[in-house]
């Protein structure tokens, strides 16, 4: 009897109590520890179900007509593990971060976990559809936590609940339609459900829409560098290294578990939007100047990634290579895995920053590092791994992606000559373009001088919020040096999910592949190098006299933080290398001095680079919308006389039809 | 292939090299090559114009192993110009002590060697040698860039 998954829900049942009922005080901390546990206990289960040891449970009376049909399978347990972990580290970071938060938004905060938690242990279409709404709405009223002190908050909750529901309405109409075509709505018999033809090509795009919505995929990507940046911090790291896994899990779980697998053509359109997303985001993030907007448009691009080994494991599997499948599948999840452990340490950092200094403008921060320095370690080591450079975590399933789309090469036929070495450039180009993000983000905001008062009245996290933060750089370290500990549970998973190899056969392919690199040994090599650098250039300074000279700052005066290199002038070479995708808007307007039109009294310059795809996509369909909307006034003008007539003419046309037609 | 063309229809303009320098120069660790920071201490511009013409193409005194750079810190010579005005005056000094050892001031025209026609002026802190220690002068109002190009050769012995 698995008793780990239940216990982890009954936690966070009692952390939802804890964050109701006791004085405000110790709320948070109860409310926090409670979470913590809940989020350890389903680490734990999720490693179980990896390992083998499924859970599963049917509650027919739950729920009416349907009953409530839980699984917890490979598949299922590699995300419930993930999460758990995310959850671990953001309750106890919540415990100093929400201490003044509003209750509501306490409270929500396990429940929001707990639907996490059970999205992937859904067996059947309508827990399922249940549980992905319940997490919707929780993340919804969570985003919305802060809307009386900024009204920005207030336009990213509508963005949000717009495009979360328009995904909702995909995924249940792909759902609902396969389960009536398989005649029943469990997992089990869609599984065996021979769905062919129009009604599968109709299930997979309808189902890939609404999940790509949820994981941030361009251009359904839109709600989420607003919603991600204005939701408190914990949540921000729930969000965006939690729930947009949910997204991944849903097209792997449909596309490849329950329609299993497809045509080429489906997982090519997969891994295209994989590489647009890769690509769109961390340009966008490279030209951000909002520290959590940055973290956001980063997510969009590791979903990408992701979504590139996805699409490139569905299109090995429809070839008929069976290894690279696996291979691809592997890295995919194995980058999942990294994904959340970084994009919670900087989501956690950007939070002690904004509880810090109050602003996450990085043109606003700087010189953290004296005043932050812990804060700073722990976002430095994120960037590092952030940034796909060895010896950061990113890099090991990233190398693993490529050498999945490499090896492909010989023997892959006319599409994969094609389509593989454009996404091996696509994976190389986020790869570059993210170093140069996580740079901007380090250096603008962490080092050289404040540039703001605000920046200058920084202060260091409490040690609770530290203690989250060091609990997820230590999972970050730990994929970064032994990822090899997590291959044999991600080798369940694609033993589960590509049958016909067994996971035996996958895990050695896995590890024959991942030995190709040590990263133990990269890191070792590394650390010798540095310090050989170290101590040869402390053996030639100390041959020589010291002296002390002051700084050169061109003769004059002291230089001030106005001088410094801000993120937006440190991104602005990017900014002109891609100007032509990005479009960057700028406004210069001079007012002139009253007597004559040669002397300037001001000039005021306003640059912004806003997402293109939102601005030429969306902003003609609101329009539209807008327009439609205001032209249907017309119809309802308050007449009730008018009503009466509507109503009678519907029902005669219904009768004439009727009449007609039987 | 326009360039190509200009450069061959161009030929070389470069005056021929006079002889070697005799002496030795007085840094003999610099000989061979000297990095210059030129800085302007309150000049009229006229010495700037021949400055620009010596490292120009016809007296081009980057053959003889000087060399203009951007910053102090890259430099073995300062090479300034004008009377050193008040405003200049501590810019001066912080420029010369950012000048690695061994170094070399060289003061360029009439006005660096004795403040020339400014002399006495309100917001003329003194000559060159009043502010930083000097080892080379050019005379001239503006000098020819002949004497320049032997000035700078007097330094690199080449």
């Amino acid at each position: 009897m698995n008793l780990l998954f239940p216990g982890a829900l009954a936690l966070c049942a009692l952390a939802s109590l804890l964050a109701s009922i006791p004085p405000a005080r110790v709320r948070s901390a109860l409310a926090g520890t409670a979470l913590a546990g809940a989020g350890a206990a389903a680490l734990a289960a999720g490693a179980a179900a990896m390992a083998g040891r499924t859970w599963s449970a049917w509650l027919p009376d739950l729920l009416p007509l349907a009953g409530v049909r839980l699984e917890l399978d490979a598949l299922g347990g590699l995300f419930t593990a993930v999460t758990g972990g995310v959850i671990t580290a953001a309750a106890i970071y919540s415990i100093g971060y929400a201490r003044h938060a509003p209750r509501t938004a306490q409270i929500l905060v396990p429940l929001f976990a707990a639907a996490l938690l059970l999205v992937p242990a859904a067996a059947s279409v309508s827990t399922f559809l249940l549980l992905w709404e319940l997490m919707a709405i929780a993340s919804l009223l969570l985003v919305l936590a802060d809307h009386r002190a900024r009204p920005a908050v207030r336009s990213a909750g509508v963005w949000y609940a717009v495009l979360t529901h328009l995904g909702l309405v995909a995924i249940l109409g792909g759902l609902v339609a396969f389960a009536a075509a398989a005649g029943g709505e469990s997992f089990a018999e869609l599984r065996r459900a021979d769905a062919g033809g129009a009604l599968a090509i109709g299930v997979f795009l309808a189902t890939f829409a609404g999940f790509a919505s949820k994981a941030g995929i361009v251009p359904l990507h839109v709600w989420l560098p607003r919603a991600h940046p204005e939701a408190p911090s914990h949540v921000s790291a729930l969000m965006s290294a939690a729930m947009v896994n949910m997204g991944i899990y849903g097209i792997v779980r449909v596309g490849l578990d329950l329609l299993g697998g497809g045509p080429r053509w489906w997982w090519l359109v997969v891994l295209a939007a994989g590489a647009l997303s890769a690509l769109h985001g961390i340009l966008q993030a490279a030209v951000a100047s909002d520290l959590k907007r940055l973290l956001g448009y980063s997510t969009t691009e590791n979903m990408g990634l992701v979504l590139i080994g996805v699409g490139a494991a569905g299109f090995f599997e429809a070839s008929g290579e069976r290894a690279l499948a696996a291979l691809a599948l592997a890295a995919a999840l194995l980058h999942v895995i990294n994904h959340a452990a970084f994009k919670t340490l900087l989501f956690l950092a950007a939070g002690s920053v904004l509880h810090g200094t109050g602003t996450r403008d990085l043109d606003a921060l700087g010189g953290l590092r004296e005043r932050m320095p812990l804060t700073t370690i722990v976002f430095a080591l994120g960037a590092l791994c952030a940034s796909a450079l060895p010896p950061g975590n990113a890099f090991v399933s990233e190398w693993l992606m490529l050498q999945s789309l490499i090896r492909s090469l010989p023997d892959g036929g006319v599409s994969a000559a094609v389509v593989m070495p454009l996404a091996v450039a696509a994976v190389a180009l986020t790869a570059g373009l993210s170093a140069a993000t996580f740079v901007k983000a380090l250096g603008t905001g962490f080092l050289a001088r404040p540039r703001s008062a605000e920046a200058e009245r920084a202060h260091e996290a409490p040690p609770s919020m530290l203690a989250g933060m060091a609990l997820a750089g230590a999972a970050c370290v730990a994929l970064a040096l032994g990822p090899t500990l997590v291959l044999p549970g991600v080798a369940e998973v694609t033993g589960q999910v590509l049958p016909g190899r067994g996971p035996a056969a996958d895990g050695a392919y896995l590890r024959a592949a991942a030995s190709s690199l040590s990263p133990v040994l990269i890191a070792a090599a590394l650390a010798v190098t540095v310090a050989a650098l170290l101590a040869v250039l402390r053996a030639l300074a100390l041959r020589r006299a010291r002296r002390a000279a002051r700084l050169w700052d061109c003769g004059a005066g002291p230089m001030t933080a106005r001088m410094e290199y801000t993120a937006t002038s440190f991104a602005e070479p990017l900014q002109r290398v891609f100007d032509d995708v990005l479009a960057p808007e700028s406004d210069v307007e001079v007012t002139h001095v009253k007597e004559s039109a040669y002397l300037v009294n001001r000039v005021r310059f306003q640059a912004a680079v806003p997402d293109r795809i939102e601005h030429r996509l969306y902003a003609p369909a609101i329009a539209l919308a807008d327009r439609v909307g205001r032209a249907s006034r017309e119809l309802a003008n308050g007449s009730v006389h008018r009503y009466v007539g509507y109503g009678f003419a519907a029902f005669a046309v219904t009768l004439i039809v009727l009449a007609v037609t039987s | 292939m326009n360039l190509w063309k200009k450069i061959r229809k161009t030929g070389r303009v470069a005056e021929p090299a006079p002889p070697r320098p005799k002496d030795k120069p007085p840094k003999p660790e610099l000989a061979g090559s000297v990095q210059i920071r030129h800085v302007d201490a309150g000049s009229c511009n006229g010495c700037e114009l021949e400055i620009a013409s010596v490292f120009g193409p016809v007296h081009d005194a980057e053959r003889y192993g000087a060399r203009l750079v951007a910053s102090p810190r890259h430099a073995d010579a300062l090479l300034v110009t004008g009377p050193v005005t008040r405003n200049m005056e501590t810019a001066l000094r912080r420029t010369y002590e950012a000048v690695p050892e061994p170094k070399v001031v060289i003061a360029l025209g009439d006005c660096a060697r004795n403040c020339g026609v400014f002399a006495g002026a309100y917001g003329v802190a003194g000559a060159v040698g009043d502010v930083v220690p000097v080892d080379v002068e050019v005379p001239g109002c503006p000098p020819r860039p002949e004497d320049i190009t032997k000035a700078l050769r007097g330094l690199t012995g080449r």
